[in-house]
Parts: C-alpha cells; structure tokens; sequence
C-alpha cells in the first residue's frame, strides 16, 4: 500500500517540475527507491517414496515447467571420468516402452522441450500438455534402456569435442586450477581426458543410473501455470511408483589453500597471450550468512567493469576484459581473478591483481563505488526473476541448503545493508592474494624467468597440459644429442639405413573411421619419388596423384592441378627416403627443446623446408621412435593446428612403420589403422601417370 | 487510484485457483507531437522493465555506394552524447545492474535495455540523450571503423559458411536493396565522411521514424510522464525519409553458384522468392518451415539427418521481410557426402509435401508446435517489447497482433500448406548455392 501512495506522490511531484522546467539532461537521473520484490510463494508436495516436489504458481502464460534435480554427493569417475556426463545424455535415448524416436515425435507433437543431464531433467510445455509431458519425463527417469549404439555416438561426440578443446589454453587453465585448488582425490579435481572418455563402458553409466536415480533424494521443482490441487495427483500417478533406496554418501577431504603463493606454468610454445588465473578454494557455503555481503566485496575487486577491469583494461590496456568470482559451494567454493594478457606485460599484470587483491582487504570502499556494487548485484537479482524457474530453483535451494525462509525475499535488504567495513572484513576472509595460485599458460621461455619473483621460494613449477608435475631441469637436453644424432638413433631403431634402402616401393592400406563415415585410404609410394593417394569415405572418393614434378587431384570436382604450399608437401611425401638424408632433400632440422607427450618424454625437432614450410616432430627418448608431427596451417580462419600421432611401430621386412595414425585438425579427427602393408612388390609405373 | 485498488482485490484472491488461459496483453499506444510512436504495456511480474527503440531504418534505405551504413551507424549510437562521455554508455547500464544491445536488419535497427524498474528513467534518459544529440567525432568514427572491420571478419569471414547471407542475396537480388546485406562493404565505410554520418543521423534517426516500445513493471501514468519529459523536446525530423520503391522481378529461371570457401563439409543453400511479410500465406509459410525443420521428429531431420545420415545439419527459415522476402532451406552434408546428395534430399522432402497433404496427425503437431512458439515467445519482456513494436512498423499498424496472431496460424489449412510449398518452393524460383571446401584435400600420410 505504502508503495502506491509513494507512486502517486512521486507522480504528482514531476507533474509539477515537468510543467516548471526541462529536464536536467547533464547527468543519469537517480534511481527510484528500490523496488520492492515480492518473491511467489510456492506450495510442497511429499510422496512416501521421499521425492519433495515444490510447486510454484506463476499465471502469466499458459506454460508449465518441470525440473528434477538429484541431491547427492559429488563421485569421484577416477579413471573414466566422463560417464556421469554421458549417462545423463544416455537417458533420454530409449526407455523400455519407447525408442528414441518416438520419445523425439511425442515431445514435438505437443511443442514441448525435454533435455536430461547427469543431475536431472528439465521439461517445458504448454498446460494443456503438461501431463504427457509428465508421463514423458517419468517414463525417462524412471524405465531408461541404456544402448552400446547410443553410448558410442556420445563417446565419439565428446571425443571430437575434447580433440577440438585440449590445446585450448582456457581449458588448460581450467584444468590446472582444479587439480591444484582440490588436490588428486577430491571429486572437483577431475576433469575428462581422450583417455577417460575411452574407458567410459555400459556398465559405469548403468550403475550410475541404479544407484543413484532415487526419489529419496531427488528435487522437482514445477513452475508455471498449474495450483497445487492440479499438480498432487499429476505427481502422484507418474512419479509415485518410483522406488526409493538408500544412497551412498561421501566424505571428502577440505581443501586448504597454500601457505604462501605457487607459480604454476604450462608451457605452451605457441602462445601469443598468456592465459592468467588467480586464487585458491574458499570455505564459503551456498546460502551462508556471508555470501551476500563477500559477494558484493567480489564484485567490487572483479565484477562486471569494477576494479580489476578498469585497472587492467582502461588504465594500462593489457587485455580485452579481467574478471574475478567468488563461488559458494557446499563442499568447496573458491575465489579465482582471470584475465588473458600479451605475453610481455605477463608479470605486470599479475601485480595489479594482486595488488587490487590486497587493496580490497585494507583499504575502506568509497561509498559512491559500493553504491554502484549494489546497484549492479541487485539489478541483476531482480533480472533474473523474469524468468520464473528462477523461483523454483529458490525453492529447491532452500530445501537443500537449509536456508532460512526469507533467504531469498529477503536478498535486495540484505544487499543493500552491507557496510564497507563488511566489505573489507569479507575480502580479508575470503580474498587471500598470499595464500593463492598463481597459474599461467603461456610461452614459458618468454615469461618463466620473471614469474619467480611472485614465489617467496622463487619456484615455479611446470605442469603438462593435463596437469602432470615435471621438472624442466630434468629436461634439459642431453650432452651430445642434437638433430642428428636423435634422426640417426630414429633410423636406427626402425632398421637401419642398409634395410630403409632396400624399400624400392611400399603401399600401405588404412581403414578408419570419422563422423561415422567410415574411411579407406590406399597410398602407393615408389622411388625415386612418385605417390599415388586414394581416399574413399562413404560417398566421396579422391585421388592425389604426383609423377615426381608435377601432382593433380580428382575428385568429383574434376581435376585439378596441385601447387603451391601443397605440392611442395607432396613432394616431401613422396620421397620414400627423405629421413636418409634431410641435407639432400633441402630440409633443415634443429633439436628444439624436450616435451611430454602423454607421459612420454620427447625430443621436439624443428624442420624447414627450402621453401620456408615448417612443422615439428616429437621422437620418443626411450624408444627412439617418432611419436607425433604437429604443423601450423595458417588459413583465413585463423592458424589451425594439425597434429598427426604415430603408434603401433611393427615391423616389415626389417623396417618398422607406425599401424596406428591418428590425425587431428580444428575439430575434425580421424583415426587409422594400417590394415595391410607391402613393400617392394613394383606397382605398374602406370597409375602415377598424372594425365590419364 | 482505481488501480490500487484492483491490485488489493487481486492480492487478496490469490491463493486460489486462476483460470488458465493464456493473457491478454493489455497495451497503450500513442504519438507525441514529434511523431515519435510509443507503446506501453505493464506487467508487474518481475521488477525489471525493457526499453526499445526502433528505427525503421535498415540497410534497405542505404544507398549501393554506401552499404553497411545503417550498421556502422549503429556502432556510432554507443560513442555517446553531449552529456555521456565517450565509453560511457556501456558502463552506465551495467553498473545501474542492467543489459542492453542492439542489431540491424534490412529494414530496422533496433536498441534495447534491460533495467531494474527503479532504473527505468535512467533508461529513457540514455536513449533520449541519443536520439536528441549524438556526439560523434573523428576518433570515434576512427574506432568503429576497426571495430565493425574485425566484426564483419569474425562474422562472415572468420566463421565457416559466415558468408551465406551475402551470397544468397546477392544472387537471389538484381534490383532491389536486399541485394546487399547489412554487414556491407568495409569499403564504403571507410570513404564516407563526417558530414555523410551527420546527414544520416538528421535524416533517420528522427522521432517520426521511430518506436518506443516499453514493457515491464511501471505504472502506465507515470511512464507517461517519463517519456514526455524526456522525447516531447526532441525535434521532428523534416527531411525525406528515403524508401526504396524498387520492385524485384519474377525470377524467371533457376539461379545456381558454387562458393569456395574455408570449411570442412560442403553445404547447399536454397533459396525461393516469397511475399512480403504482411502478405496472407505468410502464416502458411512460417508453418511450413516449422513442418520441415522444428524439432527432432521434424521431416529434414528425421529423414536427412537421423535416418540416412547423409548430413549433420538441415535447416529451413523463412527471412520474411518488410518487401518480399526469402525461404531459406539449407544442408550441411555429413562427411564424404556431396552437397548435390543432400540438395536432392531435401528436395525430396520438398516434393513429398507439394505431392501429399500432410497427414491429420501431423497436422496437429504442427499446430501444437505454433501455438507454443507463440505462447513462449511472451515469455520475456523484452520479446514482447520487440513484438508490439514489430507488429505495428510491419503489420500496418496492427499491434494487437501481439494477442490475435495464433488466430491467424489456426486458421491456415493443410492444403495451405501444400499450396504455399507447391506455388513458392518451385525451381524457376530458386537460387541454389553449393559451398564447397577450398581445398577439398585429404592429407594423410603413408608414413
């Protein structure tokens, strides 16, 4: 009431003015008193199978929304880390009274929406189909069928995802943060790697779904336009019958921050900016008395276009944007500052966050910025209440976290009460610049040297892309070894010169598959340096042929001659014995650096070719055998790198070849398997003739 | 008053049982004397209010030796005003908690703000400050040239197929501005001048060739008051507002290209020729694209993408614009498919519903599908900000379309369907555009 009288005062106040005078255009109006936020209440539901379904009432459209959220314990997928994604995607794929395609048509015939993930399930539609929508989503939870074909569809999905991604630096930071915020045994700490996904079976996602989906611990929240009398025997008929059982719990150990700040450094060569995180876990629970006011501390020092952004972007324009959170979480939140910043101002830039770090602990907030702190926090919790899943999702927090009642009806009062001595005792607590990581992916021999001095101890450890601990003294490279000995000890370990010399011919035949298609390759290679190529995948069907000077390519687009970058690549391809002598062949090689490839410590060689192409090649130190070939392409779209992986080293007529290839480039990947290889049995001179 | 009251009887009932249809959007519309069009509709659901303002200009009002203008322009309308400073525009709504953005299509350039409701003058304040005087100056210009050069090599160039719009409608056009698309050419950018962007502003961006379009929670009297105080001291624009009379030919004969581009698999575009939007089998075709490719069960996908797996993604859209605009039907082929295999495909599809009316049953679907599209599409105060503004500059001042269009959907009728598909899908109207990889090449080594 009190805010309608306000309305009509304020109504007839500008009458007047606007009959007085212009408006004052110099500066933004201020806001009018905050608004007060009346949150819908939402009725409750418990089935004797222990399912607590809330329901929130919201009459605007006729649409109803369900979503179901399993409160359980974050699992540890140790080695196949993945399933629980998968298993969620599993589930809407076939029940025991539907297939796929029918749980596709009966969600379109009624205009609905209908996703499932690892936690749960959320559905839309419109009222008057909400209760076969119900039927749906019950049927999914309730009655899945788990299929090897559908499994291996999402195994292949994620594969290709994860092969687009591993290079990423974002990601890769991603991953180091985890694995040093939560340490190896903490569920947080995992994240899928090719490797994982490869171990994902059947069974892991089976069990997953049996022990797991449980009313007992589930949460469904339905939103819309429905009462509770409507919705009771709705939930009552499809999720009734759901049987509950005892789940297990675990217990993980709290993770500490570091005593004193760690550098950590991935070295990635090609790294033009440096990827920067910054911070440790924070013991700061959802729905916990200090997560209103710390947040508006985070906000100051990293939100939106506060400190963090306005020191690094607009004072010393080091990078496009830099941000900080601060995440509650019931078993282990943390704080985190992250920016990308050219490799140069790398170190520059980790002393203003940090320094800004300090200054929200010990220097008291103008009151104008913490205005604007508030402004921001609480326009956007206001903006988010739109959307009245919003609510439902209160609902369940509540629950879930015991949370006071009025945790949410009450949020703007609480927003706007916090001091700026709360806001500095909040970022003492919660904001520790010395007790932080300091992680950065980037070209470590451009940046390492001057990241020590962030460490009391003046260490910066190093770490390989999925988080593997070494020591780059260790990999320093050898007395003695240099580009030629390692390609001397490579030729050695295939045969040796006199047997490389003794391939007048070779043809190798491979099969695989990408995307489904399946794929066939033919390659003929004959001294002194002729090649004929054959592709076949599903309905396309190419062939690159080279005569020794010149190659064309045939393909439903006809024929075309080859030049260029291309053909002088080709004619490095066709030369069977090019590694004998690269000096001859006009390649130049140099012994760059030591790497690791998943575990695998590796000599990493530099080529360039007389015409300027160049790529790089990993050899095994152990084994002495190549490993990989990575190459830059640089196309319109960006430089794209194409990683080509060698593996199962059998032997043929005294020379070993690789039986496994596996190339990757952008997103695409295909992996090869050498099916049969023949040397020396003369292919007719014939099929290298380019003009037939 | 009365109002106040109706709000206490509705708090008192609430608790029981409402009815469950769908609500009338109540709104207000009115010119202020500047010609400026406003609409308002309250809804006291969340307390947030979204602001539009939309220009009837596109890049169909541009002139062919200065395309992309409209577009640049938009980018200019950020630089700020006599009272906010360069930069600041951004800074100004994020820190009031609030979001905003903007986009330019062939005939309309469109600016939006999310705002806490407390904030809603603020709102007004922003877009009034632009509207009434710009400030643009040379650094400024200077920025934004950069700016929409990286946009336009992250969108059409950087991004694989980025250029089908380009291609398509400029093959599908001879002689009307929809020939050339928003984005433009950097080239033209770069040789207009100062005084050309101030004749644009002074030209277009005039009360009389814009909507204000607000929903959200305010009270309709005091929004009133609101926008008076800030727009009623803007001038009329006085200058012709150029609109483009060209008529596009029948197209008489099937166009066909090949487009080399940077991608991993080859893709056909499709496009036909179809009325403009306020024309009667425009709901026939809207229905029919969602006949063809809404949803998993929908025909392009059943049949192309999850029965024979011949591509990765089909799609149909119709682009229906202010003048007679474009069905777009597009295939992007699954790996060692060519793109002529999924171009057949889909006519394949095309054809089975020229041939065959759509079954009773999937008829249903179809209506099912539309009215939850329609329903939905209420859901944000944005979208229906956007909508009532849309309907009146589009629809010939129809804006109760926004409660009364579902009616037009459920009155079209399966041969509707069959008819449209039958008179528009045909090959002499048709512009086909295979893309094809620059380099078809498959590398892999023996060795």
């Amino acid at each position: 009431m009190k805010k309608y009288i306000f309305i009509l005062l304020t109504t007839l106040i500008s009458l007047n003015i606007l009959s007085a005078q212009k408006p004052d255009r110099s500066k933004p109006p201020a806001p009018g008193a905050a608004p007060e936020i009346k949150l819908s209440d939402y009725d409750r539901i418990d089935l004797p199978n222990g399912l607590k379904v809330f329901i929130v009432e919201n009459h605007q459209l006729p649409v109803v929304s369900m979503s179901l959220v399993l409160d359980r314990d974050p699992i540890m997928e140790d080695s196949a880390t993945g399933y629980l994604n998968i298993a969620g995607d599993l589930l809407r794929t076939g029940t025991k009274t539907r297939t796929k395609d029918q749980i596709d048509e009966e969600t379109d015939f009624i205009g609905a929406s209908l996703s499932t993930s690892s936690a749960g399930l959320f559905a839309s539609s419109l009222k008057q189909h909400f209760e076969k929508l119900m039927d749906l989503a019950s049927d999914i939870i309730i009655n899945p069928v788990f299929k090897q074909e559908e499994l291996d569809k999402l195994k292949t999905k994620t594969m290709s995802s994860l092969a687009a991604s591993r290079d990423e630096p974002g990601t890769i930071a991603d991953r180091i943060v985890k694995m040093l915020y939560y340490g190896r045994s903490h569920p947080y700490s995992e994240f899928e790697t090719e490797k994982s996904v490869g171990n994902i079976t059947l069974r892991l996602c089976r069990d997953y779904y049996d022990s797991y989906f449980k009313p007992n611990i589930t949460y469904i929240a339905i939103v819309g336009d429905i009462t509770k009398k409507e919705a009771e025997p709705l939930v009552n008929k499809y999720f009734g019958a759901w049987k509950k059982a005892e789940v297990k719990h675990f217990v993980y150990a709290k993770p500490a921050v570091p005593l004193t700040p760690r550098v950590a450094v991935v070295d990635r060569a090609a790294s033009v900016q440096s990827v920067i995180r910054i911070g440790h876990p924070a013991d700061l629970k959802t729905g916990s008395e200090d997560v209103i006011k710390a947040g508006i501390s985070n906000t100051i020092l990293g939100g939106g276009v506060f400190r963090l952004f306005k020191n690094l972007r607009e004072k010393h324009a080091y990078t496009y944007g830099a941000y900080s959170g601060l995440h509650p979480d019931q078993l282990a939140g943390n704080f985190t500052a992250s920016t990308s910043v050219r490799n140069i101002v790398t170190d520059s830039a980790i002393t203003e966050i940090l320094s800004e770090m300090k200054r929200i602990r010990t220097e008291k907030t103008e009151e104008a910025e913490l205005q604007q702190a508030k402004n921001y926090t609480s326009g956007n919790f206001a903006l988010s209440l739109e959307r009245p899943e919003t609510i439902g999702q209160f609902a369940i927090n509540i629950e879930r976290y015991k949370l006071p009642k009025d945790y949410y009806s009450g949020y703007l009062k609480k927003v706007a009460a916090v001091t700026s001595d709360e806001v500095r005792a909040m970022a003492n607590k919660y904001i520790q610049p010395d007790n932080s990581y300091i992680i950065v992916v980037g070209n470590a021999s451009e940046i390492a040297g001057r990241l020590k001095k962030f460490s009391p101890a003046g260490i910066v450890e190093f770490y390989d892309i999925y988080g593997a601990k070494y020591d780059p003294s260790l990999n320093k490279i050898p007395e003695g070894v240099n580009a030629k000995s390692v390609i001397d000890n490579y030729i050695q370990k295939l045969g040796g010169r006199d047997n490389l010399l003794k391939v007048k011919d070779r043809t190798t035949e491979m099969s695989g598959s990408t995307q489904g298609i399946p794929v066939k390759i033919n390659v003929y290679q004959k001294q002194p340096n002729k090649l004929y190529q054959e592709v076949k995948a599903g309905a396309m069907h190419q062939k690159i042929i080279f005569n020794g000077k010149k190659g064309v390519q045939i393909s439903i687009m006809g024929k075309q001659e080859i030049k260029g970058d291309q053909l002088e690549e080709l004619k490095l391809e066709a030369n069977l014995n090019a590694v004998l002598d690269y000096g001859k062949a006009g390649i130049t090689t140099r012994l760059t650096g030591m790497e690791k490839l998943d575990g695998n410590d590796t000599y990493r060689i530099e080529f360039t070719s007389a015409t300027g192409l160049e790529w790089y090649e990993y050899y095994d130190t152990v084994s002495g055998l190549r490993l990989r070939q990575t190459k830059t392409i640089k196309s319109p779209t960006g430089e794209i790198s194409q990683i080509t992986d060698f593996g199962d080293y059998k032997e043929v007529n005294g020379v070993k070849y690789p039986f496994f290839l596996s190339q990757s480039m952008g997103t695409q990947r295909i992996d090869l398997k050498v099916d049969n290889l023949k040397v020396n049995s003369n292919p007719d001179n014939g099929m290298f003739n380019i003009d037939k | 008053m009365r109002r106040t009251f109706i709000v206490l009887c509705l708090l008192l009932l609430s608790g029981l049982p409402a009815t469950a249809q769908s609500k009338k959007i109540e709104f207000t519309e009115y010119n202020l004397d500047n010609g400026l069009h406003v609409i308002l509709h309250e809804n006291r659901a969340a307390p947030i209010v979204a602001i539009t303002v939309t220009y009837h200009t596109g890049s169909k009002n541009e002139q062919p030796n200065r395309t992309g203008f409209a577009h640049f322009f938009e980018h200019l309308m950020f630089e700020g005003s006599e009272n906010i400073k360069r930069g600041e525009f951004f800074q100004i709504v994020q820190n009031a908690g609030g979001e905003l953005n903007a986009y330019t299509s062939f005939d309309q350039t469109v600016y939006h703000e999310e705002l806490p409701s407390n904030q809603a003058e603020l709102g007004l304040w922003l877009e009034s400050e632009r509207m009434l005087h710009l400030k643009i100056d040379s650094a400024g210009v200077e920025t934004q040239r950069g700016v929409v050069k990286e946009e336009r090599k992250q969108r059409l160039e950087n991004k694989p197929y980025g250029s089908f719009m380009e291609q398509t409608f400029s093959h599908a056009y001879k002689v009307h501005p929809y020939r050339w698309v928003p984005i433009g050419s950097a080239q033209y950018i770069d040789m207009a001048n100062l005084n050309e962007f101030m004749d644009f502003y002074k030209t277009f961006y005039v009360p009389n060739n814009a909507v204000l379009s607000i929903s959200g929670d305010f009270d309709i009297p005091q929004m009133k008051e609101y926008v008076e105080k800030y727009f009623s001291e803007i001038p009329k624009g006085t200058r012709n507002i150029f609109r483009p009379d060209q008529v596009e030919p029948v197209q008489s004969a099937m166009v066909k290209d090949t487009v080399y581009d940077n991608i991993q698999l080859p893709a056909v575009i499709k496009a036909y020729h179809i009325p403009a939007q306020s024309a009667p089998d425009y709901y026939a075709i809207n229905m029919l694209t969602t006949l063809l490719s809404s949803g998993q069960s929908s025909r392009f996908y059943k049949q192309i993408v999850d029965n024979d797996q011949k591509a990765v993604q089909v799609g149909s859209f119709p682009f229906s614009l202010e003048n007679p605009g474009l069905f777009i039907a597009y295939g992007i082929s699954n790996m060692g498919v060519n793109a002529t295999t999924v171009d057949s495909a889909i006519d394949a599809e095309i054809k089975k519903v020229q041939n065959n009316l759509i079954d009773e049953k999937e008829f249903e679907k179809l209506k099912n599908q539309m009215e939850n599209d329609f329903i939905s599409s209420k859901a944000t105060n944005i979208g229906v900000a956007n909508s009532l503004a849309d309907y009146f500059l589009f629809f010939n001042g129809n804006t109760n379309l926004i409660n009364t269009e579902i009616d037009n959907y459920m009155k079209v009728t399966r041969e509707d369907i069959e008819y449209a598909a039958s008179r528009y899908l045909t090959k002499e109207n048709e512009t086909i555009l295979y893309y094809l990889p620059k380099s078809a090449k498959t590398t892999m080594k023996g060795k």
